[in-house]
């Protein structure tokens, strides 16, 4: 019966390598939204790495007849630790590709070409890789000691492999669930927005490849050790669709869906094609494995994009029990029937820790000569604007006038084609988003830009600044390090919601609130970015005018108190309350500003708007 | 000299099924990554019929349709139906990268995993500027030019044209005056799936044999090619055709031929990095 023993020793390596890949691949994709295409490349290069630590030199042992770099003869483990730190260095140069100026699909594009060009280069080029016939006799770890053919020898690999299979999981759940996770979901739901609040997306996608390197390094150096075999052949690009296959089937962002579709695709297909009985042409039974690969992929994001095991929703009120609400249409229509809360309550100054600092109404933020090109289009044209300290400064005009993109310049989202961004008295032009949220300079959008697969309660956390979970060295450090903190940041985003009237919604997906609730998460988390300089863009729109006067109060009190606001609004009610000055704004120039009674007065911009 | 004959031909091939896979991008906003396999399956319809008698340049209408229709189809029930799901545009590429799958060894459960060639001869040769050509290969080159012309001429010559160049600028402006955009869509896919079972056709005649994977990688080309010119581009897409056609082939004659699409690789993954909007392009509004 110990074929049966061999049999499952074999399974339980097969099954922890892929595992192990998946959950790399399952943080990077499922959790951070990085599509690594070339993933492969790491386990492969991993897997090289191991073999030619362990193995003997080159020219020396068995006559020379295979070629490859290193032959160190290492003892086990330092060859998997060179394959996980291989993997892991390999990541740094596809931050380039990742970097965040790129659309996701592009680069993931570019990641699927680097792999099938590294693994052209490696069938083609021999003294490096042995070209396409690869490396044999790989030795197997203490193979001197103890004889790897050996029931007891293979059960044993197989036991090591699944022990680090645990460890894997354990490391990336660390991550996922640490108030850095959350910005890392952050990222993969709107990565834009996430910038606009300061999250650092190069560092952040780097991080995930780096760690997913390290963990597909080391699943490849548990494979080849094994086979003891390594040829570019069998690390195809294609078998980077094979582990998307498996990790949305199993539910990509879940780490047990990972395991659960590293179980059921790669190793799964390969037990039980093995006992179909030979059918047709030789090619037909793989042919069709692929077919069911591709099928698989497309009907589960039909039917089940989430796939089996789901990415589970992250309670953060504490409140276990209570089913959260999914908003529903009924809601939608309601919405002018929202709860107001007792928002003219809250004190937002010890909420948001906001010393107040009084008011001298210096310039604070200018522009000069502000311009944006598109394709030709001229959309800002030589905007220069002083805003002042402690005032909310209003900004109207007619749709195209290029409020938005000016707003978009002034946070970084967009950079303007020629001019210059002060903030106090420093140049800020060329400083990206990120860094200028941290500064104070936060932002909210037009359109919609939650993050829907984020509860309400956790896009309001995410905004906060400086978590000291909110690293990666921070995450890795554990809860109890940053538990207690993160405690507290949920407290203080539960009061505003309540304040916001929103409570029953805080476990809620974002995604499912309606057009207006949307847009009061938004400048709750704008509010909770800890803002100097806020940016308001069409905050109002949707919202139910009594609940808008009452935020427009509360925007009131935060400038007495030393924030500086600058808000786009067509609503002119809201503008004739609270906005002093104001800029309108006509074809991409500033063309007049003062106080809304002020502007009525004048003829050019009453019919900028008629005419607009 | 002789390399920057084939170069010549593959940038040919390679124009005529970039243009559509770039059409295809500037109308839907999806990188199509089951183009290779649609193409490789119109070729073995032409194969086919081919084999029952018919003159592989008649056989090459099936191929033309193939394409046609099953890039319509592709798009109509696979491809919108998710767009209008509001995914992001990633979760349609995995869903082409399956398509892909289902294509191309679907075929090889059908045909089997062998080579096959078509009934035909490459015809004389003509001497040409230095150039040795065969007849199979001047045909080739002649059905490029026709397509670049005609795309050309439909771009800037007819309504139909006008539309998709504005559907491809900016989708909802140009419903809301008063453009048919589902139709354009439609009709865009139908000719650029045309133009991608007619380049199948030829790279699998230019090849002389070929099996059902045989263009599986061939979407590393044509994405550098789309790249270079800039994605969305049609004439983009024709310059970076040539230029990727020429330096693959013309690269091959001093380093090993093995590494020939190296360039291409390189090309699309510096362009990637630097460039994404191509090397005439610019930024986008969106």
């Amino acid at each position: 019966m110990s074929s049966y023993g061999y049999y499952i020793a074999i399974i339980l390596v097969y099954a922890s390598v892929d595992a192990m890949a998946c959950l790399g691949l399952s943080l990077q994709f499922g959790v951070a939204g990085v599509s690594n295409f070339g993933f492969i490349i790491f386990q492969s290069v991993g897997a090289y790495v191991a073999a030619v630590l362990s193995m003997p030199n080159a020219s020396t042992s068995n006559g020379g007849f295979q070629k490859y770099i290193l032959g160190w003869h290492l003892p086990w483990p330092f060859p998997w630790i060179g394959a996980a730190l291989a993997g892991g260095l390999l990541a740094l140069p596809f931050v380039f590709i990742v970097g965040k100026r790129l659309r996701g699909d592009f680069a993931a594009v570019g990641l699927l070409v680097s792999a099938v060009l590294l693994n052209l280069l490696a069938t083609n080029y021999v003294p490096l890789f042995n070209g396409a016939a690869g490396i044999s006799l790989v030795p197997a770890p203490f193979q001197s000691h103890f004889n790897p053919q050996g029931l007891s020898y293979q059960f044993a690999y197989g036991l090591v492999a699944v022990i680090l299979t645990v460890g894997a999981y354990f490391l990336v759940k660390r991550i996922t669930e640490s108030p850095y996770g959350r910005s890392l979901r952050a990222m993969r739901d709107n990565d834009i927005v996430a910038d606009s609040l300061g999250k650092d997306l190069r560092m952040q996608r780097m991080s995930v490849l780096v760690v997913g390197g390290m963990i597909a390094g080391l699943s490849g150096a548990i494979l080849v050790e094994f086979i003891t075999l390594w040829a570019p052949g069998a690390w195809g690009y294609a078998e980077t669709i094979v582990l998307f296959a498996a990790i949305i089937i199993g539910g990509a962002g879940n780490h047990k869906g990972a395991v659960l579709g590293a179980i059921l695709v790669p190793v799964g297909f390969e037990e039980v094609t093995r006992y179909l009985p030979p059918v047709g042409n030789p090619a037909l039974v793989p042919a069709l494995e692929w077919v069911a690969i591709g099928l698989l992929i497309v009907l589960f994001l039909w039917f089940r994009p989430d796939g089996i095991l789901p990415e589970r929703r992250q309670i953060l009120s504490g409140n276990k029990n209570a089913p959260a609400p999914v908003p529903t249409a009924a809601d939608d229509e309601s919405d002018a029937l929202i709860k107001i809360g007792d928002l003219h309550k809250l004190d937002l100054h010890k909420l948001l820790h906001l010393e107040p600092t009084g008011n001298d109404h210096h310039v604070i933020f200018s522009t000069k000569g502000l311009t944006k090109v598109f394709n030709g289009v001229t959309v800002v044209s030589d905007v220069s604007i002083d805003i002042q300290q402690g005032r909310l400064t209003g900004m109207i005009g007619p749709n195209g006038a290029g409020k938005s993109t000016t707003l978009a310049m002034l946070a970084g989202t967009l950079p303007p084609s020629s001019g210059q961004i002060f903030y106090e008295g420093q140049d800020i032009t060329s400083m990206p988003s990120n860094k200028r949220a941290l500064n104070g300079i936060v932002r909210t959008f037009q359109l919609a830009s939650e993050f829907k697969k984020l509860t309400v309660l956790e896009n309001l956390v995410s905004a906060i600044p400086r978590q000291s979970g909110d690293t990666f060295v921070g995450s890795m450090r554990g809860k109890r390090y940053w538990g207690a903190e993160d405690r507290a940041n949920i407290e203080r985003a539960q009061e505003l919601l309540e304040g916001f009237g929103l409570t029953q919604y805080a476990d809620s997906y974002a995604g499912g609130l309606s057009g207006g609730q949307r847009r009061l998460v938004e400048i709750m988390r704008a509010l909770l970015a800890e803002p100097k300089i806020l940016l308001l863009d069409e905050p109002m729109a949707g919202v139910h005018p009594n609940l808008a006067h009452r935020i427009g109060d509360q925007l009131t009190n935060l400038c007495r108190g030393g924030m500086t606001i600058v808000m786009v609004e067509h609503e002119l009610s809201i503008m004739d309350a609270f906005c002093d000055p104001v800029i309108v704004l006509a074809e991409g120039k500033v063309l007049a500003q003062g106080t809304m009674s002020e502007l009525r007065q004048k003829q050019e911009v009453v019919e900028a708007y008629l005419v607009g | 000299m002789s390399s920057f004959g084939f170069g010549l031909i593959s940038a040919a091939v390679l124009a005529i099924a970039t243009v559509g896979f770039t059409m295809q991008f500037a109308v839907t906003n999806v990188l199509n990554l089951a183009y290779g396999s649609i193409m490789i399956n119109s070729a073995f319809v032409t194969y086919y019929v081919n084999e029952h008698g018919v003159n592989a340049w008649v056989a090459l209408v099936g191929g033309v349709l193939t394409g046609a229709i099953a890039s319509w189809l592709l798009n109509r029930f696979v491809y919108t139906p998710f767009q209008k799901r509001n995914l992001a545009p990633i979760t349609v590429v995995i869903v082409s990268l399956g398509i892909d799958l289902i294509g191309t060894f679907g075929l090889q459960a059908i045909v089997g995993g062998g080579y096959v060639s078509f009934t035909q001869n490459q015809g004389r040769e003509y001497h040409f500027a230095g150039l040795l050509l065969s007849s199979l290969q001047l045909i080739v080159m002649g059905i490029c030019v026709a397509v670049l012309v005609g795309v050309h001429g439909l771009l800037k010559y007819t309504r139909l044209g006008k539309a998709m160049r504005a559907t491809s600028a900016n989708k909802n402006l140009a419903r809301n005056s008063g453009i048919k955009t589902q139709f354009i869509i439609s009709t865009t896919w139908l000719i650029s799936g045309a133009l991608c079972g007619l380049a199948g056709t030829v790279f699998a005649m230019n090849a002389g044999v070929f099996e059902a994977t045989s263009a599986q990688l061939y979407i590393v080309l044509l994405l550098a090619a789309m790249f270079l010119g800039g994605p969305g581009e049609p004439y983009g897409a024709m310059f970076g055709a040539l230029t990727i056609g020429l330096a693959t082939e013309v690269s091959a004659a001093y380093i090993n031929p093995d590494y020939k699409d190296v360039i291409a690789f390189i090309a699309l993954i510096v362009m990637l990095m630097f460039r994404p909007f191509g090397i005439f392009g610019s930024e986008k509004t969106n």
